[in-house]
């Protein structure tokens, strides 16, 4: 498998940079094609989108693989290993994936853009000629030193091991880094006040255009996503490989990879909001009619799906830990500062008002809202009512169900602001739900909410006993539920991100004079997010069965065993 | 059996609760129903916690529940985007269209295809002579011709309502989603142009459009400061568009109005 692989990519690069100049000499006369049914725009959309998904994997999976291997390591617990190798296996098969889908993605946008796509590849050349396939053949490398040293580099040499791994996802960082510059770019190119940008990317030098308003905010953005992402796609494995198994042991261990896999997502979830309102707000400092674009007018009801879906995520992550709590013996005694519900509750309407009085970046926001948020740590060690960790976790589900509702509260029921009247739009009174200190608040809700009800089971694995094997069958649909919706709202995400810069290939620099620039419905854009994210979990579920069900033989046959010639 | 009737009694008191205090509080029936929605949402949560345990499957079982589950998500999710309103692309595509007109035309692939349908036209007008010299074999049919189309188009372009051109760039360039206007559109995000016609010239608007930081409206320091206003304009429209929305600006001289005072800057 590794030298055909490798073959294969050598090859995909090759005609990639082969491809790219004998595109460019031909852009006269070169008549773009035209794809049946779906039309030019979404036939790219669904390349691209279906490389960013195998990309984020192969990005997202060696970070929390490396961490694994360092517990197990650490703890000289096996199953931490077991895990990792398990997690690898899938990832050298969706590898292949990321370059076959990056080279189809480069020829369907020659084929389709072909000015366009010369245009942005002489900007980046160095970039999408050298830099960007020197990385990817070093990771290519490293990936495949990394798996195939696993069983050889034991013991004393695990460490060593340990760090070809850290290399690899220093390498893939990079690598990430490095095509969102282009990306990046797409959105925000460079610009200086008073010379229009045209001018100013005349003498702009490369890494002018890769360090842009977004590109770092988009960095940290997909970074964070890429863990969460590796985490949800950790737990559905999990999830399949616990349906399958016939054993007590094997259910006790992918219950346990089911958890991480879970928890790595949810850490990385909780703070995906924050860097997607980060990465949102350097777009409206770049432009602020970027804003009422995505907010108040075409793009808006895109964001009210991303708040439901948002919204069930949580709600499932959290039913998840409702379900592991049931499994451990003995958590019934363990109770909680009365002051964590108290504050649960209070929390969105005191957020909402400091924040709309403090706007942040003001520090006297934090001077109320600190104080509030650590008083459950600070003052319950001194006030003796505590509640059932039970009532708790309940009082967090409403908590959740009031913070989303918060997050889905439209300013109008209206696609856009043009079509704004008053049968449907929110009373004066009551606007402030609809702007971003009450956004604000709900996404912090959610967040404080999951983080109590770790908390909760933390101390309930401490003070009592976990039966890994034993949660409810239910919650192997919950894992692969986060990991179908967190898919399918990176998807839409990355269609909103896309189609912020409106009319233009590269706003307010590349027009696109095609007849499909324009803003799609959300309808049909959910059709085709749905369906790429259904092509997506065909292909990992495939590599599932492949490397891990069909690794666990029921009865092995004895090597060596003699078959009779002829034998059917 | 009994716990889940309760919740179920409870999640829809709550639901009616929140449908008549919307109602009270002057809230449109759409958000009365989203709170209601709000609701029933709550008590399946509560419903689905204290749900018996499911039952283990394997084998076939297992594997079709997996692609019935995948099947009700695809569905779900499908519907509940298309339950939300939809913008209609039409309404944006013929604004697109107007805006990257100039652009079009001024780019190579523009001029290309200027000259190809030129060529075509001459083409057509070189058949159609053709045919009449033929049929009649007067040598006046070159002049009626010659006479006939480039003169209609000259004469289009040269008229055109200055006003009408101005009100037509405040759409196109959706200035409406920062300013109010005849109380429509804006979000406080800039001031309210009603008065701004009695407060700045022509030029002065205009100025203001090309280069943002040439005006700042009073009340407005913050925006002004963090170059709230694009200073895209000057690359995005053309010249004669820009002094149509200046001039169609200062026709609005409302003094009931507060439009914010101007404050020169450069």
């Amino acid at each position: 498998m590794r030298p055909r692989s490798l073959t294969t990519l050598v090859a995909l690069v090759a005609l990639f940079v082969g491809g790219a100049s004998y595109a460019y000499a031909q852009v006269p006369g070169a008549p773009p094609v035209e794809f049946p049914y779906t039309g030019n725009r979404t036939a790219v959309w669904i390349v691209a989108q279906l490389h960013i998904l195998f990309a984020a994997f192969i990005l997202g999976a060696p970070i929390f693989v490396v961490i694994s291997e360092w517990l197990g390591y650490r703890k000289q617990e096996p199953r931490y290993d077991r895990l990792a190798k398990e997690v690898t296996k899938v990832t050298m098969i969706l590898y292949s994936m990321t370059a076959l889908t990056g080279g189809l993605f480069i020829f369907v946008l020659l084929a389709t853009y072909p000015q366009f796509t010369t245009w942005l590849i002489n900007h980046f050349f160095m970039v999408f000629a050298v830099v960007y396939p020197l990385l990817f053949i070093g990771e290519t490398f490293v990936l495949y030193m990394y798996f195939y040293t696993w069983d050889a580099w034991k013991g004393n040499k695990k460490a060593r091991h340990i760090a070809l791994g850290v290399l690899l996802n220093l390498i893939g960082t990079i690598t990430l880094f490095v095509i969102d510059g282009p990306t990046s770019f797409m959105n925000t190119p460079v610009k200086a006040e008073g010379i229009s940008p045209a001018e100013f990317l005349e003498t702009a030098t490369l890494w002018d255009k890769m360090f842009n308003y977004s590109w770092m905010p988009l960095n940290i953005h997909r970074l964070v996503g890429n863990v969460t992402f590796g985490g949800f796609i950790a737990g559905m494995i999990a999830a399949y490989m616990y349906m399958a198994s016939a054993k007590d042991e094997e259910r006790s261990y992918y219950d346990w990879m089911g958890f991480v896999g879970n928890l790595i997502g949810v850490g990385a979830l909780l703070f995906l909001p924050f860097m997607g309102y980060l990465l949102s707000y350097e777009l409206c400092d770049y432009d602020a009619s970027i804003c009422p674009y995505m907010m108040a007018d075409q793009l808006s009801m895109f964001f009210e799906m991303q708040g439901a879906m948002i919204g069930l995520i949580f709600l499932a992550s959290n039913y998840y830990i409702w379900l592991s709590m049931k499994r451990i013996q003995g958590v019934e005694k363990v109770r909680m500062t009365i002051l964590a519900p108290i504050v649960m509750i209070a929390l969105p309407l005191v957020m909402t008002k400091v924040m709309t009085d403090y706007p942040v970046p003001d520090p006297k926001s934090l001077m109320f809202l600190l104080p509030m948020l650590l008083s459950p740590v600070i003052l319950g060690r001194f006030i003796p009512l505590t509640v059932s960790a039970r009532t708790v976790i309940k009082v967090g589900f409403l908590m959740i169900v009031v913070g989303d509702a918060i997050w889905m509260t439209p300013h109008g029921f209206v696609p856009t602001g043009a079509k704004l009247v008053a049968e449907l739009e929110l009373p004066s009174d009551w606007n402030f739900l609809a702007l971003m200190p009450a956004k604000n608040s709900a996404a912090f809700t959610l967040v404080f909410v999951t983080v109590v009800n770790y908390v909760i089971y933390n101390r309930a694995i401490s003070q009592g006993t976990i039966v890994w094997g034993r949660i409810d069958f239910v919650s192997q649909f919950v894992l692969i539920f986060l990991a179908f919706s967190a898919i399918w709202t990176m998807g839409l995400m990355g269609a909103v991100r896309s189609l912020l810069r409106k009319y233009f290939h590269t706003y307010n620099l590349m027009p696109d004079f095609t007849a499909e620039s324009f803003t799609p419905t959300l309808s049909y854009s959910a059709w085709w997010i749905t369906g790429i994210t259904v092509v997506f979990f065909l292909v990992v579920s495939f590599a599932i069965i492949v490397t891990l069900r069909a690794s666990h033989p029921k009865d092995r046959v004895p090597e060596g065993s003699p078959v009779p010639a002829g034998a059917k | 059996m009994g716990k889940a009737i309760f919740k179920i009694i409870i999640g829809l008191v709550v639901g009616a609760g929140l449908w008549v205090g919307t109602m009270a509080l002057e809230f449109p029936p759409v958000f009365r129903w989203m709170f209601f929605a709000y609701a029933i949402l709550g008590t399946v949560v509560f419903l689905v916690l204290d749900a018996p345990s499911m039952k283990p499957l394997s084998g076939v079982k297992a594997l079709g529940a997996v692609i019935v589950f995948y099947v009700v998500l695809c569905v779900v999710y499908i519907a509940g985007a298309s339950l939300w309103p939809q913008y209609d692309p039409e309404d944006e595509k013929g604004k697109i269209e107007k805006i990257l007109k100039p652009k079009r035309a001024a780019s190579e692939q523009g001029k290309a295809d200027e000259l190809i349908a030129r060529a075509k036209a001459l083409d057509e007008q070189a058949k159609a002579l053709a045919e009449r010299i033929k049929a009649l074999g007067g040598d006046q049919a070159p002049a009626a011709q010659a006479g006939g189309s480039p003169g209609a188009v000259a004469s289009t372009g040269a008229s055109g309502d200055v006003l009408k051109i101005g009100e037509e760039q405040w759409q196109l360039q959706e200035c409406y989603n920062c300013h109010k206007l005849k109380g429509e559109g804006g979000k406080k995000r800039g001031p309210e142009l009603d008065n701004i016609g009695s407060l700045l010239t022509v030029d002065d608007i205009k100025l203001k459009i090309v280069d943002p930081k040439s005006w700042m409206a009073e009340g407005f320091e913050k925006e002004f400061e963090k170059g709230k206003m694009p200073d895209k304009y000057k690359d995005l429209m053309e010249d004669q568009d820009i002094v149509a929305l200046a001039t169609w600006l200062g026709t609005f001289k409302d003094a009931s109005v507060n439009t914010p005072k101007p404050i020169k800057k450069k």
